[in-house]
């Protein structure tokens, strides 16, 4: 039987430039699907006092954007939100900023802002970052976008903030693509993506067999993933998210799994078992060439591409239980990278190809490890158990990954630290592998 | 044929499996170690098809490992249609071989008739390397069913990893359960 599928949503997308920011464009969700509900279970202890003081005019707007704003730089974990009842004034400009009704409180920033809604029908959105410590506004800017793009400047708002306070880039402003799995629904297993903050879910796919393994090209238009729709089947699909349109571009006797795109973006790892056991293989998305790289009797899958693109990070058990090793593409040899314990695999790398991200068993249990490539060093980063599918945001700064509460399959993100862990229960059904994507 | 396991015996087993019910966690390199070497050095060797002897089932541990792999979990004929693999294992049980035998002599008889081996894995451990572990499993019932002398051409296989459970659950009994590989008949079913 084939997998009775339904494109869900047209994305379109827009580029809408203002003072020099490029945003999505609105992914419009008519029908309410269950959305992740985000909640931070771990912040640093010495998390940044800041406070977002409720924007003038966001109550009667269809999304508080000052809201959003807030939510974004608490589930980061860098910044401690400071209550609004328990602000002494709430400026909504220069004017109005009071420093010292924010020192005493010990909050060393604030953020104010207004949403005016325009007679053309969108939104004026002003914000203005100050510090308290030096009595000085740092940053002030103004949006004008359509209401169906409120979320968006917001997290790009949460961006610039972030970037502005940490130096490093805010990932706000991206998503999250994931399988769900609800075993009484008529289409069990579906693809979704999310805004990194859960809502405006969209679904991408729903199939009677499992789907798989989905990843980002490196320009964020494009995923890949593993779907066994074709009579159980598995083949890999490249998929466009902007037109829906899809290509099978892998469907060989055997597995066809585990897809990643090269930095690139011209080429597809992935793994085959049509020579008769799991290697390696580079698939040329233009040419449709396929280069074995790997050639070994035991298990080779997992692959990750290195940012240099140069070099792949793959699961092998080539020496006995599953282990990291590192492929270099031009000679195609190898090295073993991971050493600690018996079972280490799925990688993920950061995108200053310093730390792997891995899933590794310790006593039994499943947890995410990370290994900082530059002094050897490596720590556990999670507490659960059964954690599985690392992926690192693009800003390096989190790792999202797939673990169960109760038996059911919930998304959870740490820190590349462990200091900071954030919950993304879903409503109903399971979750699982997670894709951070690239900026958008 | 599940319910060839006598409500008794189940609770017997039950009982036995409840004593031992802090979860054994695997020794991590000698079980995995175990299994590629297994995979890669001897490969499956099964017991040449002579008469049928009917094995001394009293005798075997109870454990959630075998406890779907029970002599008394297959028939013997081509209706028992799926095969339960230890923990960590490719290793085709030997509880299934006249199940296997019998479905290669159905075959063997029609031409027409093709199954697809899907293999399966419990959950633990990442999706597609468990995807890779499935297949062995699958491998391994396809080499036994070749070497009965069964065509190529009659065998598929599909390999599902941990994304199609049988059970739901989290624990031994569960996992034991989704350790399996599948014998569907895609044409000419018996």
């Amino acid at each position: 039987m084939i997998g009775v599928l339904r494109m869900q949503q047209t994305c379109k997308r827009k580029v809408w430039t203002q003072i020099s920011i490029a945003l999505m464009a609105a992914l419009w969700m008519v029908n309410a699907q269950a959305e992740l509900l985000i909640k931070v279970t771990e912040g640093r202890v010495d998390a940044v006092p800041i406070a977002v003081v409720p924007f003038d005019g966001a109550q009667n707007a269809p999304e508080d954007v000052s809201e959003i704003i807030q939510a974004d730089l608490h589930r980061s974990g860098q910044f401690k939100p400071l209550p609004a009842e328990d602000m002494l004034s709430r400026p909504r400009n220069e004017q109005e900023m009071i420093y010292r009704d924010f020192k005493v409180l010990g909050t060393e920033y604030v953020i104010t802002g207004s949403m005016k809604r325009q007679e053309t029908g969108g939104y004026e959105v002003s914000y203005a970052l100050f510090d308290v410590a030096r009595q000085k506004k740092l940053m002030s800017e103004t949006y004008r976008p359509p209401e169906s793009q409120l979320r968006d400047v917001a997290h790009a708002i949460s961006d610039r903030i972030y970037e502005q306070l940490t130096g490093i880039p805010g990932a706000f402003s991206t998503k999250i693509l994931y399988v769900t799995h609800n075993r009484h629904d008529s289409n069990p297993y579906q693809l979704q993506y999310a805004d990194a903050d859960g809502h405006r879910v969209t679904t991408i796919l729903r199939s009677k067999e499992p789907i798989m393994s989905p990843t980002w090209s490196p320009d964020g238009r494009k995923i890949a993933y593993v779907s066994f729709e074709d009579q159980g089947r598995p083949a890999i699909y490249i998929h466009s998210l902007a037109t829906t349109e899809r290509e099978k571009v892998s469907s060989f006797s055997g597995i066809n799994g585990a897809p990643d795109w090269s930095p690139d973006g011209q080429k597809l790892a992935l793994t085959l078992s049509r020579d008769g056991n799991p290697e390696i293989y580079m698939l040329n998305l233009s040419t449709k060439g396929l280069t074995r790289l790997t050639n070994n009797y035991g298990i080779d899958t997992e692959p990750r591409w290195l940012p240099d693109g140069e070099h792949l990070v793959f699961t092998s058990s080539r020496s006995g239980g599953p282990q990291i090793y590192k492929l270099n593409i031009n000679d195609k040899s190898v090295r073993r990278v991971s050493f600690q314990g018996a079972y280490n695999a799925r990688s993920d790398v950061t995108p200053d190809g310093r730390y792997l991200v891995y899933v590794h068993r310790r006593n039994g249990n499943f947890n995410v490890g990370v290994q900082d490539l530059q002094r050897g060093t490596f720590n556990i980063v999670t507490r659960t158990d059964m954690d599985e599918s690392p992926s690192v945001a693009p800003n390096g700064s989190m790792v999202i990954y797939g673990t169960q509460h109760g038996g059911t399959g919930v998304l959870e993100a740490v820190s590349i630290d462990g200091r900071v862990k954030v919950e993304l229960p879903s409503k109903e059904g399971e979750v699982r592998e997670p894709a951070w994507s690239p900026f958008l | 044929m599940r319910s060839l396991l006598n409500p008794l015996f189940a609770i017997v087993l039950a009982a036995a499996l409840a004593a031992c019910s802090s979860t054994p966690t695997e020794d991590d390199s000698s079980a995995t170690d175990n299994m590629s070497q297994q995979t890669d050095t001897s490969p499956v060797t099964p017991v040449e098809p002579s008469e049928p002897v009917k094995p001394d089932t009293s005798s075997i541990p109870l454990t959630a490992d075998n406890f779907y792999n029970h002599p008394s979990n297959y028939d013997g004929t081509t209706d028992s249609r799926v095969i339960y693999f230890a923990f960590d294992s490719n290793t085709v049980p030997a509880a299934a071989f006249e199940t296997l035998r019998a479905h290669a002599t159905y075959l063997k008889n029609n031409a027409n008739a093709k199954i697809r081996l899907e293999g399966h894995a419990d959950e633990r451990g990442t999706r597609e390397y468990n995807v890779a572990l499935s297949e062995r499993r699958s491998k391994a019932v396809e080499k036994f069913l070749r070497v009965q002398g069964v065509a190529s051409s009659q065998l598929e296989i599909v390999s599902y990893g941990e994304e199609k459970p049988a059970a739901f659950g989290h624990g031994e009994m569960d996992w034991a359960k989704n350790r399996r590989v599948e014998i569907n008949y895609l044409s000419g079913r018996p």
